[in-house]
């Protein structure tokens, strides 16, 4: 199983032994040969229906979200107030009546759904803002760190994945291996924390908690992510300590998504190395680099994006753990503490967003497979 | 074959991508010193800074920097309330009155005086948003009888005031500018959201940033009339326990307050490691309901539990600088029981009791929050210890940990048939002890209903209304006494809170009400 990821690499016996090139690199011939059949444009009504079919999932999310987080046992009422407070029932009633859980469950889920509709995600009973409010500024931190984390295996991962299949069984390919093996076994948050310790405490090459130096503060809140506000506002002080405390979570966070795009990455292009047609464009003489990237890259890139796109979800359960040993303060961070004091409203909030994320991402990924592999417009 | 210029190629663009991330890494200088930030380390329980509704530990820390009371302590010493914004103050006999000179001169951080209007409508507040602190004024009117004198009157004598007026969440704020951002004295108040983001104080600190899942930051009150604080800027985050004392040792922070009693053994020299006892009281409770239970309120049962815990274990368990507790007030406040009369186990004693009971080979269930640390103590531990402990007098233990939010639900519901917990003080006062009491918020929830003990709840009055130190400390050794006796809690220890702070930082004194005293920090 390990070797050979679920999708197949074009150039399977199947569509495209009835092809004689590989998909060329511009995309003119691929538009013409998927001429439409009914009027609209095919790529736009395959966009129209992924996007419908995204709309209705996102209900679902609220739907799944509001129901668990609404089956939680414990009352957020006991989590909320002080051991005091709890002993006057005209407190307890003003609390529960101020957050709506006074109202019926039914009626809690339409009002929910009739604030999300007019971009209210509701008030946090633990900060007591807008949701919606606390979510602006946690997000773009989490979005920083795995942003990079993702730069970092999309780059390392393909990379390492190509090298280890050129160099089948010789040493770099075991040695890689067996780094991806190590990247996809050890917990991320162990990892977290070793590297915590041997980067920052044992070697001092690496700084310590947040995300800039304590004593420069923030740089001006323009997008929340801290690089490129720094970089806004001409403080490279404040940017090269951002860059600094970024790199060890980035790099704990990416060695999942590394150890299995490298896999995945090796076993595809091992696939496609084995056609005809990278054979034939090497006895044309075409240079190794234009074989690589042309023909090869290009046909295993569709496993690729699988991948790269789960990977993507598996990244943002990691920042959980990451960001509370790293003290990043992101939605990792604050969706723990808000199911620790049963803040139903951001619960709802961090999983809405997480599955709007998932969504776009399984979006961007199906787009992506239409760009690079025409049959699966043509379906 | 050309495989061996791709192979070259792609090694030398994967080893550029990691030269490109390595060379973010380059090591920082520490945070210089010169420029006086102070940043401490703790895990944030933390949800406002509007003083009138903070009640949460990380909060008082931020209340205290940042607003005024009108009386306070003197270090760590909470037996004697001290003059802040007030003067002087004076408890009438009849414990009913209690009647404030105000100190003249104080300004907000924006110039304006502090006048008996502020007092008034900050303290009139606090009690009428029926907020989490709302309990603290219970019954207590606030009056001006002229500009500089404030009187508070309670219906039941009242000798704990001048013991509560010194908690944060009584912090004066500036009414006039708070009113301009939805300030009232009922529930309707809709400033908080002001006050999470700037501070209507007259305290030494200023908000300067707010962020109640990552981090604080004050600066110092450049208007503050008072002595200037040493540290211009302070940053409070969040951060695990683990992770603090990376960053202590490292210099990347220069105070850690959550550190357990393992982790600060073998810290470096350069770090200055003040254990204290804090001022949470962990016990054992046995349901004295017999709808819960058929073994628990049998007294002869709780009295083979209390002799059969092995208390010096246990103490060892939380590490040096914990303490025993004799009695269910800790030992920082008036009241609290001689260590000499710390328990001790008994285990023939406890054998003894349990045949004297009738009850044999009892199986109890023990609660207790599984994942909650008190002065990073863990409860597992503890209830194991317990469990075995007990099972050497006869009693199987049956261990049910919760997380927190749920186990507390059965807890304050009164379910449990034991239970493991901690009372730490609301205010330092033994009259927050009462509630230990038959018919009183902590007794009912171990089932003890109002009137199961005529004696002791005429000893929990005769406390109540006790005026003088001497008198008072009379009346709580004996209703603590009483309870020893007869009641269905098993005080255990009081953990030690452990803070780590760097050699330059100095006068960290660990508070039992709002820990630490930012202000009262010097650098060296």
């Amino acid at each position: 199983m390990s070797d050979t990821p679920g999708p197949p690499p074009s150039g399977g016996a199947g569509p495209s032994s009835t092809r004689k090139e590989p998909p060329s690199g511009s995309a003119g011939p691929l538009t013409t040969r998927t001429s439409p059949r009914r009027g609209a444009h095919p790529l736009a009504r395959f966009l129209v229906r992924r996007v419908l079919l995204a709309v209705l999932m996102a209900w679902g999310i609220t739907l799944v979200t509001f129901v668990l987080t609404n089956l939680v046992p414990g009352d957020p009422v006991a989590a909320n107030l002080g051991q005091r407070a709890l002993g006057d029932p005209a407190i307890v009633a003003q609390w529960r009546a101020e957050h709506g859980l006074d109202q019926p469950l039914w009626r809690q889920y339409l009002l929910h759904l009739q604030g999300l509709l007019q971009g209210d995600l509701g008030t946090s009973q633990q900060s007591h803002r807008p949701v919606s409010q606390d979510l602006a500024e946690f997000v773009p931190a989490t979005l920083e760190l795995a942003g990079a984390a993702i730069l970092v295996s999309l780059v390392l991962g393909v990379a390492f994945g190509v090298v280890a299949a050129l160099r089948r069984d010789r040493l770099s390919d075991h040695a890689l291996r067996v780094l991806s093996l190590i990247g996809i076994s050890v917990p991320t948050f162990w990892l977290a924390l070793v590297a915590f310790y041997v980067f920052f405490y044992r070697l001092q090459l690496t700084p310590g908690s947040g995300r800039v130096d304590a004593a420069l503060g923030l740089a001006p809140a323009v997008t929340g992510m801290q690089t490129v506000d720094a970089l806004l506002a001409g403080r490279w002080d404040i940017f090269s300590s951002a860059v600094a405390h970024l790199v060890t979570p980035a790099l704990v966070l990416a060695l999942y998504t590394i150890g299995l795009l490298t896999r995945f990455t090796r076993s595809a292009v091992l696939e496609v190395l084995g056609q005809d047609y990278v054979r034939a464009a090497r006895a044309k003489g075409l240079p190794g680099r234009v074989v690589l990237f042309r023909y090869v890259l290009r046909s295993a890139l569709v496993p690729i994006i699988t991948v790269a796109g789960l990977a993507f979800g598996s990244l943002l359960s990691g920042t959980v753990l990451v960001e509370a040993i790293f003290a990043w303060p992101g939605i990792g961070q604050y969706a723990y503490k808000s199911a620790t004091t049963l803040d139903l409203p951001a619960v709802m909030g961090v999983g809405l967003v997480v599955g709007v994320v998932y969504l776009v991402i399984n979006l961007v990924v199906d787009v992506l497979y239409g760009v690079i592999d025409p049959r699966v417009r043509l379906q | 074959m050309a495989t061996r210029s791709q192979t070259a190629a792609v090694l030398l663009a994967g080893a550029l991508a990691l030269a490109a991330c390595g060379s973010g890494g380059t090591p920082q200088a520490p945070a210089a010193s010169g420029s006086k930030t102070l940043v401490i380390d703790t895990s944030f329980d933390l949800k406002t800074a509007d003083p009138g509704r903070t009640y949460e530990p990380t909060g008082l820390i931020v209340g205290k920097a940042v607003y005024e009371t009108l009386l306070t302590f003197d270090g760590a010493d909470v037996t004697k309330p001290v003059p802040a914004l007030a003067e002087s103050y004076e408890l009438s006999e009849d414990g009913k009155t209690l009647t404030l000179k105000l100190k003249q001169g104080a300004t907000f951080a924006d110039g304006a005086p502090v006048t008996a209007d502020d007092v008034v409508f900050s303290l009139t507040r606090v009690r009428d948003m029926k907020g989490t602190p709302s309990f603290l004024l219970d019954g207590v009117e606030v009056a001006k009888t002229d500009d500089s004198t404030i009187t508070l009157t309670s219906q039941a004598p009242n000798p704990a005031l001048p013991f509560i007026l010194p908690n944060p969440a009584l912090g004066i704020i500036n009414s006039k500018l708070a009113q301009q951002h939805g300030a009232t004295t009922d529930a309707q108040d809709k400033a908080e959201q002001y006050l999470n983001s700037s501070s209507a104080g007259s305290g030494p600190y200023q908000i300067e940033s707010f962020n109640v899942s990552s981090q604080v930051t004050l600066k110092a009150n450049p208007k503050y009339y008072g002595p200037k604080p040493a540290y211009e800027r302070v940053v409070i985050r969040n951060v695990e326990a683990a992770t603090q004392k990376l960053n202590v040792s490292r210099g990347d922070s220069q105070i850690a307050l959550n550190l357990s009693g393992d982790q600060v053994t073998g810290m470096p020299a350069t770090l200055q490691v003040k254990k204290t006892a804090s001022a949470n009281v962990i016990f054992l409770l046995a349901n004295q309901d017999s709808a819960i239970s058929g073994t628990t309120p049998n007294a002869k049962f709780v009295e083979a539990v209390r002799k059969g815990v092995d208390y010096a274990g246990l103490l060892e368990l939380a590490g040096e600088g914990s303490t025993l507790a004799p009695g269910v007030i800790p030992s920082q406040i008036l009241g609290a029981l001689p260590a000499d009369q710390a328990p001790a186990r008994d285990l023939e004693g406890a054998k003894a009791a349990l045949a004297e009971s009738g009850l044999s080979n009892p199986t109890v269930k023990l609660e207790y929050p599984s994942e909650l640390t008190v002065n990073g103590l863990s409860f597992q531990p503890l209830a194991e210890r317990i469990q075995a402990n007990l099972k050497e007098v006869g009693i199987t233990v049956d261990l049910q940990p919760a997380p927190v939010t749920t186990a507390l639900d059965n807890y304050r519901n009164g379910k449990e048939e034991m239970g493991l917990w901690y009372w730490g003080p609301d205010y330092p006062d033994p009259s927050d002890y009462l509630v230990f009491l038959p018919g009183k918020t902590v007794g009912l929830r171990a089932g003890w209903k109002e009137g199961s003990n005529k004696e002791l709840e005429e000893a929990g009055e005769k406390a109540a209304a006790a005026i003088g130190d001497e008198a008072r400390e009379a009346a709580y050794a004996d209703v603590q006494n009483k309870l020893n006796a007869e009641g269905p809690f098993i005080p255990l220890l009081q953990p030690s809170q452990n803070i780590v702070t760097a050699a330059s930082v100095t006068g960290l004194e660990y508070h039992p009400v709002w820990t630490v005293d930012i202000a009262d920090l010097g650098v060296k």
